[in-house]
């Protein structure tokens, strides 16, 4: 936690123009308040950090959850078609060119929060009907419909206009944008809900590890954690998606390194996977802002960029102790 | 007391279960034997309540299975099934300490109690030493001891297993099984496994329940069900038997072998 702190503090400070102390200090104190350094740390560099810290948290929190109830450690948050259907609802967006806002949350934002959660649904209804013992079903389902919703979106790139494609390719590569206090506050209030839920599961998400059967008789109601656990690690997705667009990676990774460095234990896990999570996207956005400034890099092209040698490193370095997922 | 009314059962219009009805008293070390396919398995899964009979109950002391809540179950039932190793590296210590998952303070992390209780059954299995091992990097044997080792540490009454042993040498085999006798006795449990090796049923059992697939059952003890008759009409298969004290043993004879001792004679 502290270091998450000291990271937003060291990142509001890097950016694409100096800011002096003094200045902040004199915004703080009144004695100068329209100052553009004040200005730019509290009004768009604070709540950007903290966007990130939010969507970081939320992507790595929710994709540790969605691989132990799969028991695949290849599942991230996307893996149910959240992705393509966020994806579909900000194309449709931008096709309609629709201008809808509730509570400060913009137009994009809040199709692509629908077209997620609505996709999550219709994956979670197909694997029910599927048979809800197998979790292959539910897995196979939601990569059908992921790459149906994908071909859709590749149909409605190949007619859009140009400058509605520019906005929608943007957000599919994942961006932080400049967002609103409206949005953080409600995000933060979805996470920290998320976040206690999810927690109170975590001793059974460590049976659940071993199986349907096995948890059963240990005394787990199966149906019931496996519908909680899903549901709130799809609504957080979704809130993280639609935030900041597509951000890849986080959700995969984060999990899998700190399992490496801490341990599979899911009370562990769940609270440190999101601190890290934000941490890294906190930290990545500082470089998309800053590396070719003024000009800005979507966040998830260096999450992946960034985040890839990293695990890898990781992987190597401690696979002697570790075998991803022997069976 | 683990008890089985008229139950039937199937996958699909036939029944692979078929009026089976028997009764386990507390402290009874039972073998359910019989050969692929007829059923062991999906007997197993009714007794531990997964499955529900087409027609008749299972009952746990008296009460359905069914009318239990997975919480209560779990205080009343413990299961061992054919092993499986989770993608994640959860190490032996971890593993037994889930046994004591219902247990956990509000928190959601063990009390003293169920630390203690977790050392004691990974002495008693003699896996201790290797407690911070990852279940990856132990042997089969091992495995199956920590496995073991998480369902005692559930303290239940009773205890299933689903082949504890099919995996493992002669030593480890044995070893399980003497493991399981002494549960048996010292602490009253109730154990019901499944076992593919007659010999050891026969070493080990009070009771055994040979399936046929269908209504073809038979239920008592060793000595009566395990019969060269017996063993010819369920497996199929003709047998030499010896006795060692008053333990039959039985082995199967090939063709091969067949043909060579008719050449003989």
């Amino acid at each position: 936690m502290l270091l998450l702190a000291v990271t937003v503090v060291v990142c509001l400070f890097i950016g694409s123009k100096d800011i002096s102390m003094a200045n902040v200090y004199a915004g703080i104190t009144g004695s100068d308040a329209g100052n553009a350094d004040y200005t730019i740390l509290f009004k768009i560099r604070l709540p950007r950090c903290i966007l990130a810290a939010i969507v970081g948290a939320s992507l790595a929190v929710s994709g540790a959850v969605l691989q132990a109830l799969l028991r695949n450690p290849l599942a991230d948050p996307y893996i149910l078609g959240i992705s393509s259907g966020a994806g579909l609802g900000a194309m449709l967006a931008a096709i309609t060119g629709l201008q809808i806002s509730v509570m400060g949350i913009s137009t994009m934002g809040l199709f692509a929060f629908i077209g997620a959660i609505g996709t999550v649904w219709l994956v979670w209804w197909i694997g029910i009907m599927a048979g809800s013992r197998q979790l292959t079903s539910l897995l196979l389902a939601g990569v059908v419909v992921n790459s149906f919703f994908s071909a859709v979106i590749m149909f409605l790139t190949s007619v859009m206009d140009s400058s509605s494609l520019q906005t929608t390719m943007l957000w599919l590569m994942g961006n932080m944008r400049d967002s609103g206090s409206g949005d953080i506050v409600l995000s933060v209030i979805c996470l920290a809900g998320a976040m206690a839920v999810l927690y109170r599961l975590s001793p059974q998400l460590n049976i659940l590890s071993f199986g349907h059967d096995d948890a059963q008789t240990m005394g787990v109601n199966v149906a019931f954690v496996r519908l909680v656990s899903f549901a709130t690690a799809a609504f957080i997705t979704s809130v993280a998606v639609s935030l900041s667009g597509l951000i890849g990676f986080i959700g995969l990774i984060i999990p899998h390194a700190v399992r490496l460095l801490c341990g599979p234990d899911h009370r562990q896990l769940l609270p440190i996977c999101g601190i890290s999570g934000a941490i890294f996207l906190v930290v990545c956005d500082t470089f998309a802002r800053t590396v070719i400034a003024p000009q800005q890099v979507p966040v998830g092209i260096i999450t992946a960029i960034t985040g890839g040698p990293f695990f890898l490193i990781l992987l190597v370095k401690y696979s002697r102790k570790v075998s991803m997922g022997s069976k | 007391m683990i008890s089985a009314e008229n139950i039937s059962f199937g996958y699909d219009s036939r029944n692979i279960i078929e009026n089976l009805s028997f009764r386990f008293d507390a402290g009874d070390l039972v073998a359910i034997v019989g050969p692929n396919g007829v059923g062991k398995s999906t007997l197993f899964e009714l007794m531990c309540g997964n499955f529900k009979p087409r027609r008749g109950v299972v009952t746990l002391d008296g009460r359905p299975v069914g009318a239990y809540s997975h919480k209560q179950l779990a205080t009343k039932l413990a299961v061992v099934r054919q092993e499986f190793i989770p993608p994640f590296g959860f190490t032996v210590y971890e593993t037994v300490m889930m046994a004591r998952t219902q247990y956990f303070d509000s928190f959601g992390f063990e009390t003293q109690k169920d630390m203690d209780i977790t050392a004691r059954y990974l002495d008693i299995t003699q896996v201790s030493h290797l407690a911070a091992r990852r279940l990856d990097q132990i042997s089969g044997g091992e495995r199956q001891r920590v496995f073991i080792a998480r369902a005692l540490a559930q303290e239940t009454p009773i205890i299933l297993l689903d082949e504890p042993t099919s995996f493992l040498d002669m030593k480890h085999q044995v070893g399980i099984y003497d493991l399981l006798k002494r549960m048996q006795v010292e602490d009253k449990k109730t154990i019901v496994t499944i076992i593919h090796d007659i010999n050891l049923a026969g070493q080990y059992c009070d009771k055994v329940m040979l399936l046929g697939g269908g209504s073809n059952y038979l239920l008592g003890k060793p000595s009566e069900i395990f019969t060269k008759e017996n063993i010819k009409r369920f497996y199929d298969v003709d047998s030499v038997t010896g006795r060692v004290g008053d333990i039959d043993i039985f082995m199967p004879v090939g063709v091969r072998a067949r043909t060579r001792a008719e050449a003989v004679v």
